[in-house]
């Protein structure tokens, strides 16, 4: 019932998406905007907040959006936000639309040719300050300053961690090579990570965001690579044939991947310092897709025990096995929520892929996208809040950012083909914005 | 990226070729150097520079000779690998069994490779576009393991054969059309000759 509904409901939306899509302009990086697609059922509370334009002193010349702009993308990407967009404070707008608090800010040039940003988030109605940062950045840095400030209103009217400073691993077809590229979760500031003449494909990010493992062809086979950020690659579990879906242990960091020998495919688990690897389960079935729970107690895979891919899931000791996905004839790649209680994954029918989540029992499912192209390899925000995918609804394989819910379908990539997204993990540890006297 | 393969494969022959006819020309050259204490016999340097020359004259034919021959038979391999190569073995959609025609033509190739005991084979299976790179890569490794078992039971020794998934990863036909499709979920070979 349920389902049936949402998925009328799409399809007309979905609709009314392309035809906006017509009328739409060719997209500069500047004219990317969340498409509302309202889904009926949303399970997002959101909250207005207002967004003010920053106070600027002349003699700036803008090459990047203004900040104000950056927080409007930022809030409307993160599923927790309805923007009250005003030219000025006004408390009367504030009011009506329930905007109990609004953002804005201070931007000038510096003798160096950098800007000095201060960032405010204030109650409306007493025009308290509950937060102030400031950040001295060249304005190419300006987006992530932003980010880092967005990233701490969250904290601050949320008590929880927001994803506006995390990033995206992909896939990107460079002269005719699939490469792995990394950018800011909202597509800006790409990272060619690769630059190999083979394939690269399948990347997944390692504990603390320090690298990444993903697939290289170089070997005329699939084959698991690491590489640091800023450091050279190294092959990984070389005594295995052919070594692919790598998913990485949130708690030990251990990789578990497939491996394929004599046509058939295991699962198995390693530690990508000492190279040492042993078989995670022992099944007369083929395994591939892992994914483990959020605090590694559990791990997704599929199998192709029922002839066609299905999901199950097991205890990390390879207890407890059941069986996750009974609809449809092909359900692949579950990726876990980080809240727990949820799977994504990917599910064809009549060649079509569509992205679908349901409760770990398999109940309750939710199907996300519809009559849009394919739609394919779902990765989490490290928030659970939203789902990156790749799509090929414009045509080319795009990566895109929506609501868990299927709402607020953003287009984050613009040229060329782009595919296989993987959300980094949080960057708390990593080292904060510079901040005004330190250095 | 098949083209490739051809490529270096023509050019492994023409260099196993090259290296063994540096091999048969060594006679041909060694006369000619042994030409240098000549001096000693003068008188019948005359005849012996005949004798010589028929001799260079033989050897060079000889060598001639081999280097058609090894031509003759760099093109028979060839003809060979080129036909292997071009048996692509078709499957259904995420389906790893062998229908009646990829039988056939299986054993074809088995029937060269019983005759070229120096082949060895890389077996590689692929899929279509649709569905996920990592099903796919555990579909085309299904793939790639039918094809090699049914040759195991032709009587092609299991060292000689490797099998490898490519999933979707290396298209033959480009498009989203059930004919592209059909060409893609495929296995095919790559040929090595062993030394």
């Amino acid at each position: 019932m349920r389902i049936c509904r949402m998925i009328a409901t799409k399809r007309f939306l979905t609709g009314m998406f392309f035809a906006l899509l017509v009328l739409l302009p060719v997209q500069t990086l500047a004219s990317i905007d969340t498409i509302a697609v309202d889904v009926g059922i949303s399970v997002f509370k959101t909250t207005p907040i207002g967004i003010v334009p920053f106070e600027e002193s002349a003699g700036i010349d803008w090459i990047e959006e203004r900040p104000h702009q950056i927080l409007t993308r930022d809030a409307n990407l993160s599923g927790r936000f309805d923007v009250v967009a005003s030219d000025k404070f006004n408390l009367a707008l504030f009011s009506r639309a329930k905007a109990k608090h609004y953002m804005t800010g201070k931007v000038q040039p510096t003798n160096d040719g950098k800007l000095a940003v201060e960032c405010y988030l204030y109650v409306s109605q007493s025009k308290t300050l509950l937060l102030g940062e400031r950040y001295t950045v060249p304005q190419k840095e300006l987006r992530r300053a932003m980010h880092a400030f967005f990233d701490k209103v969250i904290y601050q009217l949320w008590g929880e961690r927001g994803v506006a400073s995390t990033r995206i691993a992909y896939v990107s077809r460079i002269d005719g090579v699939k490469q792995v590229v990394v950018s800011d979760y909202d597509g800006f500031h790409r990272t060619q990570i690769t630059r190999d003449s083979t394939i690269s494909m399948m990347p997944v990010w390692t504990k603390g965001n320090k690298g990444l493992v993903y697939v290289n062809f170089k070997t005329n086979r699939p084959r698991l690579y690491t590489k640091n950020f800023g450091r050279s690659e190294k092959p990984l579990f070389q005594q295995f044939d052919q070594t692919y879906s790598p998913a990485v242990n949130p708690v030990t960091g251990e990789l578990l991947f497939s491996s394929s020998k004599d046509g058939k495919t295991d699962l198995y688990v390693g530690d990508m310092e000492t190279g040492k690897a042993r078989k995670f389960a022992y099944l007369k079935s083929n395994q591939t897709s892992p994914a483990w729970s959020p605090y590694a107690t559990e791990v997704l895979f599929t199998s192709d025990r029922g002839g066609g891919p299905q999901i199950f899931v097991m205890g990390k000791d390879g207890s407890d096995l059941r069986r996750v996905t009974f609809m449809g004839r092909y359900n692949e790649r579950a990726s876990w929520s980080p809240e727990g209680d949820r799977i994504a994954y990917t599910s064809m029918d009549n060649g079509k892929m569509n992205i679908y989540t349901c409760a770990l029992d398999g109940s309750d499912i939710v199907q996300l996208t519809n009559n849009a192209g394919n739609n394919e390899h779902p990765t989490w925000s490290p928030d659970g809040k939203l789902i990156a995918f790749a799509s090929n609804r414009s045509g080319t394989y795009q990566i895109y950012i929506m609501r868990k819910d299927g709402s607020n379908v953003t287009r984050i990539t613009q040229a060329g083909e782009n595919t296989a997204p993987t959300w980094s993990w949080f960057y708390d540890e990593n080292k904060p914005q510079p901040k005004e006297g330190s250095k | 990226m098949k083209n490739i393969v051809k490529i270096a494969l023509i050019s492994s022959a023409a260099c196993l070729a090259l290296v063994a006819c540096a091999k048969k020309q060594q006679p041909q050259t060694d006369p000619a150097a042994e030409g240098a204490p000549a001096a000693a016999a003068t008188q019948d340097s005359a005849a012996a520079a005949l004798t010589q020359a028929q001799a260079d004259s033989l050897a060079a034919e000889q060598a001639r000779l081999d280097a058609e021959r090894l031509e003759a038979e760099r093109a028979r391999l060839e003809a060979l690998i080129n036909q292997i190569m071009s048996e692509d073995v078709y499957f259904d959609f995420d389906r790893s069994e062998l229908t009646e025609k990829a039988k056939e033509l299986l054993a074809q190739v088995g029937e060269l490779l019983l005759k070229e005991q120096r082949f060895t084979i890389t077996i590689e299976g692929h899929t279509d576009a649709r569905g996920t790179e990592d099903y796919n890569f555990t579909l085309g490794a299904k793939r790639a393991m039918k094809v090699k078992e049914f040759l195991a039971a032709y009587g092609i020794e299991n060292s000689r054969m490797e099998s490898v998934s490519y999933g979707k990863e290396a298209p033959k036909a480009q498009g989203e059309t059930e004919e592209a499709y059909s060409q893609n979920r495929r296995a095919n070979f790559r040929v090595n000759i062993k030394q």
